[in-house]
């Protein structure tokens, strides 16, 4: 067993600042594609506790967050003041690591209380999840991981994207991760699984741009195939991200700035998918925030060439 | 093998479930049986591509503790800390959903296991660095202020009972982990771990957003742990004079008090 190279990223931590101690001193299920369709957003980051200061004492001109929701499902302290001071601020959409969705376990719904009273404080304009599952049998490996792409395994999902949208009382938004491994008895393509989960289910889409384009090269196909699979009306984010290259390959880290290849399948998403909240995650190797505003300045200025000006002269609700 | 990958069950949802169970053994026990699931890559062989869930599975969880434990870390070096890492990620998979309180028992795994055990500071050292993270995101609740207590009338002082902030945790150390930790966190060479001879009291809490802690005399934690198991207060000034000179221990409980209001420790 090869115990090297890097690893797939997973969520970002929290006790920062934790070793300043001193001594003494409606039923959703029948939801309309659409309807309910959250708001565009602007060009937003993920929220990081590095950033804490550099966020509330400068006036970054970032127009969103993104903050990963188990990192606040914490009983109180410095993160959820935190939160709470950054939400008056700017709007903030919750993105969690461990619904399970996926998983053939029973549904947690310790968990969904926790993440709906976290939902109930911050009033996220959206909450979302990852299309993968966390592990069974009780145990949690912390990582997304795949699922076959099988009517048993849509049917399954489906199921309980309904269960997850009816306790929510609001409609779960998923996003592709990224892949290493495909299982042999798949009937379909990733992207027709999510076309028909989103049908199925009237949950909304975080397309995940790096995602899309490290499970293409993983398992050769054209990322353009993928965005041309996904319903164009359904995607309410994107997630754009650094990975690491591992020549044969490609290992979603998000310890670097996004690649130019991802850059330009992100044009290709907007131009199909219009003015959707975008963001860029960054979970280890974190810099300044300054770097990371470039980046999110750089998405901006991409989406502007396709878009116009504003950004929302393509495809609006 | 054969039998898990046929495909016999009437369970319309056993090939889904009975997948994942394999997946998760492959992950976690290097059981290989769900090779047989996984498609080669385009560039790279199955056994491969699964180890980077493999690997990733491990170097996360090891990623999380170094975190947790820094100061432990640093004072038993990387490669020493890498094995005990590695140790406690197969000996306690995670069995709850926020990754925030996988590396929670690890004080225990080090006072329970050996090689680690016979350093008891470790231990210690470990919970201590636990207590402050508990500490760091504890619950909120407002806090005891002078004022508010000064509105009590003087009748009712013997009767009062008071309760700590819920970020408040005590305990005692039998070695000098408290020294240890104060030395790394000043960046300095920690001193050679030792035996105290008699146990130090701490006490763990979190002061306007900051977790901290202090060593407390005796007649303190005495006062301190019977108030939290909810003595009234004119009762711990009856042991505090019964400890030592009774003239002073009104004086004495007074200023413990005070002491603890001050430091935001008592709920209003
Ligand atoms: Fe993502």
């Amino acid at each position: 067993m090869s115990e090297a190279g890097p690893k797939p990223r997973m969520r970002s931590r929290r006790i920062a600042g934790r070793n300043q101690a001193g001594r003494a001193g409606a039923t959703i299920a029948a939801l309309k594609p659409s309807s309910d369709r959250p708001d565009f957003l602007g060009f937003g980051l993920g929220l990081r506790p590095q950033h804490y200061s550099e966020i509330l004492e400068g006036d970054p001109p970032i127009d969103w967050f993104e903050i990963i929701s188990e990192n606040y499902m914490v009983p109180g302290g410095k993160p959820l003041h935190m939160l709470d001071r950054i939400r008056e601020r700017y709007p903030v959409v919750m993105h969690g690591v461990s619904m399970s969705i996926a998983s053939t376990a029973p549904v947690n719904y310790d968990y969904l209380r926790d993440l709906k009273r976290l939902a109930d404080r911050v009033a996220p304009r959206w909450i979302s999840d990852h299309l993968c599952w966390t592990g069974v049998h009780g145990k949690n490996l912390h990582d997304l991981l795949p699922i076959p792409y099988t009517q048993e395994a849509l049917d399954h999902v489906v199921e309980r994207v309904q269960t997850v949208q009816e306790f929510l009382g609001r409609p779960l938004t998923l996003e592709n991760v990224s892949t290493y491994v495909q299982f042999g008895t798949s009937e379909m393509a990733e992207w027709e699984f999510l076309a028909e989960l989103t049908a199925r289910t009237g949950c909304f889409l975080l397309f995940d741009v790096n995602n899309v384009y490290v499970s293409a090269f993983n398992h050769g196909y054209d990322p353009e195939t993928f965005i041309a699979g996904i319903p164009q009306d359904r995607v309410v984010q994107f997630h754009l991200a650094g990975h690491s290259h591992m020549e044969t390959h490609i290992i979603d880290t998000h310890d670097h700035p996004v690649c130019d290849d991802v850059w330009t399948l992100y044009e290709s998403a907007v131009r199909r998918f219009g003015a959707v909240s975008t963001m860029i995650e960054r979970d280890d190797n974190i810099p300044p925030l300054a770097e990371l505003v470039a980046e999110v300045n750089k998405a901006r200025k991409i989406a502007a060439g396709v878009l116009g000006a504003d950004g929302r002269n393509g495809r609006t609700q | 093998m054969g039998a898990r990958n046929s495909h016999r069950s009437p369970d319309p949802k056993s090939d889904f479930a009975a997948l994942q169970e394999r997946f998760q053994r492959g992950v976690l026990d290097h059981d290989d049986s769900v090779l047989a699931d996984i498609l080669a890559g385009p560039r790279e062989r199955r056994d491969v591509l699964l180890a980077v869930y493999r690997h990733a599975y491990r170097a996360r969880l090891v990623e999380i503790v170094q975190q947790d434990y820094e100061y432990l870390l640093a004072h038993i070096g990387e490669e020493a800390f890498a094995e005990l890492a590695h140790a406690y990620v197969e000996a306690r998979p995670s069995l709850q959903p926020n990754a925030r309180w996988f590396s929670h028992e690890l004080p225990e795994f080090l006072q329970e296991t050996r090689p680690w055990r016979d350093a008891p500071e470790l231990a210690e050292l470990a919970a201590l660095e636990r207590a402050l993270s508990d500490a760091f995101d504890a619950a909120d609740a407002p806090v005891m202020t002078i004022e508010r207590l000064a509105a009590i009338p003087p009748t009712e002082w013997g009767a009062v009972r008071f309760v700590p902030h819920p970020s408040a945790i005590r305990f005692d150390v039998t070695t000098n982990a408290a020294e240890i930790w104060v030395a790394h966190k000043e960046g300095r060479e920690p001193p050679a771990a030792r035996l105290l001879e008699v146990p130090a009291h701490l006490l763990v809490w979190r002061e306007d957003l900051v977790p901290k802690f202090r060593i407390l005399e005796d007649e303190e934690a005495m006062a301190w742990d019977e108030a939290v198991a909810g003595l009234p207060f004119g009762t711990i000034c009856e042991m505090l004079a019964f400890r030592a000179d009774p003239e002073s221990a009104p004086t004495r409980a007074a200023v413990l008090l005070q002491g603890w209001i001050v430091s935001g420790l008592l709920k209003a």
